[in-house]
């Protein structure tokens, strides 16, 4: 937030006196503002021999202030933005899609928990197969574990085409592989560069209007976080927050959908566990437990951990080709 | 009666009638909420805290609350037992998910309006197949729309942004109050401690003399509690805010260990908690908890309700902590489904025979909340067709639903079509 200093050429009643006057009070930012009593400010500012001009430049860093909130919404404004840019999209794969009726949602961070070859990675290449095909967006894939395949990606386009279309398939092909963009990060710092980046460039798209990006992977998250986390420091779990208020600011404001990754550790009594701890808990919308079915029949099962409108506990099943 | 003023008899006459008394009480009446909030009376000036683990149905207790605060008392000869006022919620955690308000509102509304009938869902479809206008509920559009504009909506990324929303909020709210001509009675924030890590990580040294406030825990607590304070003397209103359990492993912990001892008792799993042992950590600075009036613990459970035969139900605890009742409440969260949508279904239906409206409708009632309401159906259907198919669903719905949808065993009905 800008210091007062920065404001006097806008607003020319923030001018030296003011400042002095501040800064007599220990304010020097419009953020040290917001931890004043602004009735006390006043108060003070009476005492002063300028005192109206000084109320009027509360007044204006109020206003201020003002701006700098996220906006008010009622709720029918709130359901008009649901229906008009809260779309669903269909992940690929049709047992998530009938678990979360219809898919991932765009505007929520959906996350994937399970532990070591339980799926989670071909959902995520699935998903941005389907995107990109299906869907005509583009695909941001953030890569922490080298684990993309390209293979795999053309192997799901061309799972359901017809084999003697050889060119049309592979203009498909061609489309979808560029609706993909893959970025291979190995730690948290990068990833917030990334998503800063990404945050910047969707901000000017959006002005042009021609918002394309649709859905944000990262495979995986906790691979990211886990090596910032343990001690008693509160830094760690502080980046860990920030990045999902990141993730989720990005989600709301640029209508995405976000899908990433969790692994699982040992709980108490052996139970596994979703990894990145109580904190992280609250930071995604829906939470989906996948697991791989017992005797290599390639079934896998998912279950609802956690979803704003749906019980916990529900499950299904799913199989992806091989 | 003869009065006169400093004698004996003019004590004893009292200051106000009997109705002057009523009056005054009923303006600070307590809320009449939906449990788990209904054991102590709340009144406007409380600030009642709802802790528990991520997820324990906070929210929701949230939106059931908000609910009934937006809802009239009575609206065209309906009783809807609404206090009739408007709600201001704050979102630090970034995922309210107004559909399911809306659908929440929509089910009070029908439900209410369909008297004390019971919501069954075989009888519902019944009902509207036959198109019996007086048995049909009653869904109020102008009564939902107004609801939906009386909750008022900001969310904050962080510290200071909830900061920037409290400073303005007194502005804000005269605005609104002048334009519903009703007053603002619920100032709800989920999750007060959202932001924990983010300021606890920031406190740095103050640069430019020792009077600057520097941006810490402590700091931001104190601010926030201090405007919410001076709203509270403006606006009186009953504030309600969510904590989330985030340091809090022992309770878990205690748990698991509990389940595996005993894992045939589970269902009503752990005993009253003691006032020496918290089942949480308490991670707030000492300024919020000291502002606290009353606190309540949620809880969910393992186990999903026997009594219903699909998984759309969940169980959860609550138990007063402050002030500490003897006692824990056990309350289920029901998934709803929307019959404004089955409305929207009978009328597409008209035409085709009601055992297999029925099956779709039932189909419905499965699919929860949103998607039903969201999308707009359009069915084709021709003669002697032998099944039906959703060809298009509006906005908002992937191949993948329609596909998932279409082959779902409840909807291939082999059903002739006259």
């Amino acid at each position: 937030m800008a210091p007062l200093k920065a404001l006097e050429q806008e607003y020319p009643i923030i001018n030296s006196s003011f400042q002095n006057f501040c800064a007599s009070r220990g304010i020097f930012s419009v953020e040290d503002l917001l931890l004043h009593d602004l009735y006390v400010l006043v108060a003070f500012a009476e005492q002063e021999s300028d005192a109206e001009r000084l109320k009027q430049g509360i007044t204006q860093v109020l206003s201020i202030i003002d701006g700098q909130h996220q906006p008010w919404l009622n709720g029918m404004e709130l359901l008009e933005d649901a229906h008009r840019n809260k779309h669903v999209l269909s992940s690929g794969c049709e047992g998530i899609d009938f678990l979360l009726q219809g898919g991932l949602r765009k505007g929520q961070l959906t996350e994937l928990v399970g532990a070591s070859s339980s799926g989670k990675t071909q959902l995520c290449l699935l998903a941005a197969s389907n995107v990109a095909k299906e869907h005509m967006g583009s695909v941001v894939y953030l890569d922490t574990g080298n684990s993309f395949s390209p293979q795999r990606i053309t192997h799901f386009i061309c799972r359901h085409s017809d084999p003697a279309i050889d060119q049309a398939k592979h203009r498909i092909l061609q489309k979808v592989m560029n609706s993909i963009l893959c970025h291979s990060v190995f730690d948290i710092f990068t990833m917030f560069d990334v998503l800063n980046l990404l945050e910047l460039n969707l901000r000017s798209q959006m002005q042009r209007g021609d918002c394309q990006v649709q859905l944000l992977i990262i495979d995986s998250v906790s691979s990211l976080i886990t090596p910032i986390l343990g001690g008693s420091g509160s830094q760690g779990r502080a980046l860990m927050v920030s990045a999902g208020f990141l993730l989720k600011k990005l989600a709301h404001e640029h209508n995405l959908a976000v899908l990433v990754t969790n692994h699982t550790v040992g709980g108490e009594g052996g139970i596994c566990k979703p990894a990145l701890g109580e904190s992280w808990k609250s930071i995604p919308h829906v939470r989906l437990l996948l697991s791989r079915d017992r005797g290599g029949s390639g079934v896998y099962s998912v279950s609802v951990l956690k979803h704003p409108s749906m019980a916990p506990g529900k499950a299904s099943r799913f199989m992806i080709d091989d | 009666m003869e009065q006169v003023v400093g004698s004996p008899k003019g004590w004893i006459d009292g200051d106000e009638s009997a109705k002057e008394m009523l009056a005054r009480v009923l303006t600070a009446r307590p809320f009449l909420l939906l449990p788990p909030l209904h054991r102590v009376p709340l009144r406007v000036g409380n600030v009642v805290e709802l802790v528990g683990p991520s997820p324990s149905s906070k929210t929701h207790v949230l939106i059931q609350a908000a609910v009934s605060c937006v809802l009239p008392k009575e609206w065209n000869g309906v009783h809807y037992g609404g206090s009739d006022h408007l709600v201001v919620f704050l979102d630090l955690d970034c995922r309210f998910d107004i559909l399911r308000f809306s659908e929440m509102l929509k089910h009070r509304i029908i439900g209410e309006s369909i008297g004390s009938m019971k919501i069954d869902s075989e009888k519902m479809d019944f009902d509207l197949w036959n198109n019996d206008k007086k048995r049909r509920p009653a869904y109020d559009e102008e009564l939902y729309v107004l609801c939906m504009r009386r909750f008022l909506y900001a969310r904050c990324y962080d510290s200071f942004e909830f900061l920037a929303t409290l400073k303005t909020l007194h502005y804000r709210i005269q605005k609104e109050e002048e334009a519903h001509g009703t007053s603002v009675h619920m100032l709800m924030i989920d999750s007060i401690g959202a932001f924990h890590w983010i300021d606890r990580a920031s406190t740095f040294m103050p640069v430019g003399g020792n009077n600057r406030k520097s941006h810490s825990l402590q700091t931001v607590s104190e601010t926030v509690v201090q405007e919410i304070r001076k709203l509270l003397v403006l606006h009186p209103m009953l504030v309600i805010a969510t904590k989330a359990t985030i340091l809090g492993d022992i309770y878990a912990m205690n748990d698991a260990k509990w389940n595996l001892r005993k894992p045939d008792t589970s269902n009503c799993r752990s005993g009253r908690i003691t006032s020496q042992q918290l089942p949480y950590r308490e991670y707030m600075p000492s300024i919020w908890q000291t502002f606290v009036t009353h606190r309540i613990l949620l809880r969910a459970s393992d186990d999903h309700l026997p009594v219903s035969n699909d998984q759309n139900h969940s169980l959860y605890f609550s138990e007063w902590l402050l002030p500490s009742l003897s006692f824990i409440d056990k309350f289920i969260v029901k998934e709803v489904f929307c019959f404004g949508t089955c409305r929207l279904a009978s009328s597409l239906f008209h035409e085709v025979r009601r055992d297999l409206w029925c099956s779709l409708a039932s189909h419905f009632l499965i699919f929860p909340i949103m998607p039903v309401s969201y999308y707009s159906v359009k069915i084709t259907m021709t003669k002697g067709q032998q099944n039906f198919k959703i060809l298009a669903i509006s906005r908002g719905c992937s191949d993948g639903f329609l596909q998932a949808f279409n082959k779902s065993a409840l909807l291939e009905h082999e059903t002739e079509i006259e």
